[in-house]
């Protein structure tokens, strides 16, 4: 898993790639949300759209953003969701819960 | 043995020894050519012989110098084999510093010692062994490390930084010291090395100016390479050890596991009942269970946790004891379903959480009620029509709390096939990057579907193990099929 963040219009954007699939490396995500809620950044997009491959401990870093940044009251897109990331959205039916756009500027616009 | 007559003997006051009595003449010499000087009338036999003596005395002199140095090297050497010999006998870390603090002290004078280590990853230093620091000087030590690693100052932070040696022959002179022992005036401080690698610092004060000769300094770095030996040795045996628990915590956890699972199948006729779990090299998340409510009542459980090793086989057994409670407290399955992911959410850690299919069979009305919590939809297979999957529900268990979930009924004929599975089958991935998905899935079954419920569940489970490259990542691969015969 490879993690950037950037700005912009005073959203905070998270971009994953790689291989998404929990473990020791979820620590520098979970640091980077942390971070996020520190500089009180109270929007932030997750951009999926290099993400390789993600399983079931993949997701569970997503729904912990999310938990995170909403206890925070922080608020969470998610964009460029893959195929595959949208279908284990659907199986967790978590697509209800996340709110996914098909791009980043999509996702910054939503928060209007 | 050294002739005696050239050994300087500077013990024994009252017998005068010839280099002694050379001194003397020497002296007299000297002082009378002085006088020489001064009248400006050198007589040449007077500076011949003092020239003449003189040698003879520097001569003795530097014999014994070799001597003393021929004798400490036999010392030292002497001492190194004990230390060898104590690192050989693999004994505790302390002991084997102690060793080596103590024989040093046999060849090196100084008044404090210490043998640190460096934790790089923490940016800190340890204090392995201490000698002459008084109990508020130890305390001190510890405070003034942390705080002269992160500024570089120090000597033996210093030392632990650069790996290089530093000699303060003079403490008041040095900006770098940072003092702990009021009465120290000269310290010095090597690296401690292993196969290339800085590992620490092995350092001496002394509360003399200058106490440490550049032999003393070559002596220590020989200390301090032993040091390092005992200290690699420690860390390896420190890695066994815990890499020995983590097996052990890992085997009991895959013994309680285990014990998760039905060991034989309920008889439930018309019903044929098999099922199976691959555990996944690490410990698994997955579990499966027929639990017998009423007489025509069967529960019917496929779960999966997000995750491997104990903290998921922790939250597997949480999940399993929490909805064999209430499944068989006769609730609602929505009800049930809600009560369990409130009882998760109060108990889980924020990135874990348990997707599940929980349902009842009836055998005398033929209905299976459900609801799948973010499960992977199970396959209800029947002849001549597209195979259904069973998605009706809500989120996955564990994260949200309040959740309402939807329950479903389907009606179950004879020749129907229910295969239930978690994402260790249908995401199984051969060498090209494909997935085994539920295409395969269901078309096996189809295939196997005249053959007993646990036939089906074990050919199926050889199908995908057949297609799966062979990786390490390989998840739980958990199946259960329910057959209505």
């Amino acid at each position: 898993m490879k993690l950037k963040t950037r700005e912009q219009s005073d959203v905070m954007i998270v971009e994953l790639s790689g291989k998404i699939m929990g473990g020791p490396e979820s620590v520098q995500f979970h640091d980077t949300i942390k971070q996020a809620i520190g500089a009180n950044r109270k929007r932030v997009v997750i951009d999926l759209g290099e993400v390789e491959w993600m399983n079931s401990s993949g997701i569970g870093l997503l729904v912990s953003a999310y938990t995170t940044l909403k206890n925070a009251g922080c608020d969470l897109k998610l964009a460029r969701t893959t195929d595959k990331i949208q279908s284990l959205l659907v199986i967790t039916k978590l697509n209800s819960v996340f709110d996914s756009h098909s791009s980043v500027d999509g996702a910054i616009q939503s928060f209007n | 043995m050294a002739d005696s007559a050239r050994t300087p003997d500077l013990t024994d006051a009252s017998s005068v020894s010839p280099f002694e009595s050379k001194l003397e003449e020497l002296a007299r010499l000297s002082v009378e050519l002085l006088r020489q000087l001064r009248s400006n009338a050198i007589d040449p036999k007077s500076a011949a012989e003092y020239k003449a003596l003189a040698a003879e005395v520097a001569s003795v002199e530097l014999a014994a110098e070799l001597q003393q140095e021929l004798e400490r090297e036999r010392d030292e050497n002497a001492i190194l084999q004990t230390v060898s010999l104590k690192l050989s006998s693999a004994g505790e870390l302390r002991d084997v510093l102690r060793v080596i603090l103590e024989s040093l002290a046999q060849v090196v004078e100084f008044d404090a010692a210490g043998i640190f280590v460096y934790d790089r990853e923490f940016g800190q230093i340890e204090v392995d062994m201490l000698s002459g620091y008084e109990a508020a000087q130890r305390k001190k030590l510890y405070e003034k490390f942390q705080e002269s690693v992160r500024s570089g100052e120090g000597i033996v932070a210093t030392v632990v930084l650069t790996g290089r040696p530093i000699y303060v022959p003079d403490v008041r002179t040095d900006s770098r010291y940072v003092e702990v022992r009021p009465s120290t005036h000269s310290e010095i401080a090597v690296p401690i090395a292993v196969r290339g690698e800085l590992i620490g610092a092995f350092n001496l004060e002394s509360d003399h100016v200058d106490n440490f000769s550049e032999r003393d300094r070559k002596t220590l770095q020989t200390f301090a390479s032993h040091a390092g030996v005992a200290l690699e040795r420690a860390r390896a045996d420190r890695m066994r050890q815990h890499t020995r628990r983590i097996e052990e915590e890992l085997a009991l956890a895959r013994r309680i596991h285990s014990t998760f699972l039905p060991k034989t199948m309920p008889l439930f006729q018309p019903y044929d009942l098999g099922g199976m779990n691959f555990p996944s090299s690490e410990v698994g998340g997955d579990y499966f269970d027929f639990v017998p409510i009423t007489e025509s009542d069967l529960g019917v459980i496929m779960s999966d946790v997000a995750g491997h090793g104990v903290a998921a086989a922790l939250l597997m057994a949480n999940f399993r004891a929490c909805i064999l409670i209430e499944s068989r407290a006769h609730y609602a399955i929505r009800t049930i379903l809600s009560r369990v992911n409130e009882f998760l959410v109060e108990t889980n850690p924020p990135d874990s959480f348990v997707t599940a299919f929980y349902g009842v069979l009836n055998r005398e009305r033929h209905i299976l009620t459900y609801s799948n919590a973010g499960h992977n939809p199970p396959l209800l297979l029947r002849k001549g029509e597209t195979p259904r999957q069973l998605s009706a529900g809500g989120p996955i268990l564990g994260v949200f709390p309040g959740v309402e979930y939807e329950e479903a009924h389907v009606q179950l004929q004879a020749g129907d096939l229910l295969v239930f599975y978690t994402d260790g089958v249908t995401e199984a991935e051969n060498s090209g990057g494909e997935q085994f998905g539920v295409e395969r899935l269901s078309d096996a079954a189809k295939r196997y579907a005249t053959l007993p419920a646990y036939e089906i569940a074990r050919r199926i489970s050889h199908d995908v193990h057949e297609f799966q490259a062979q990786d390490e990542n390989q998840d739980d691969l958990t199946l259960s099929i329910v057959k209505y015969e």
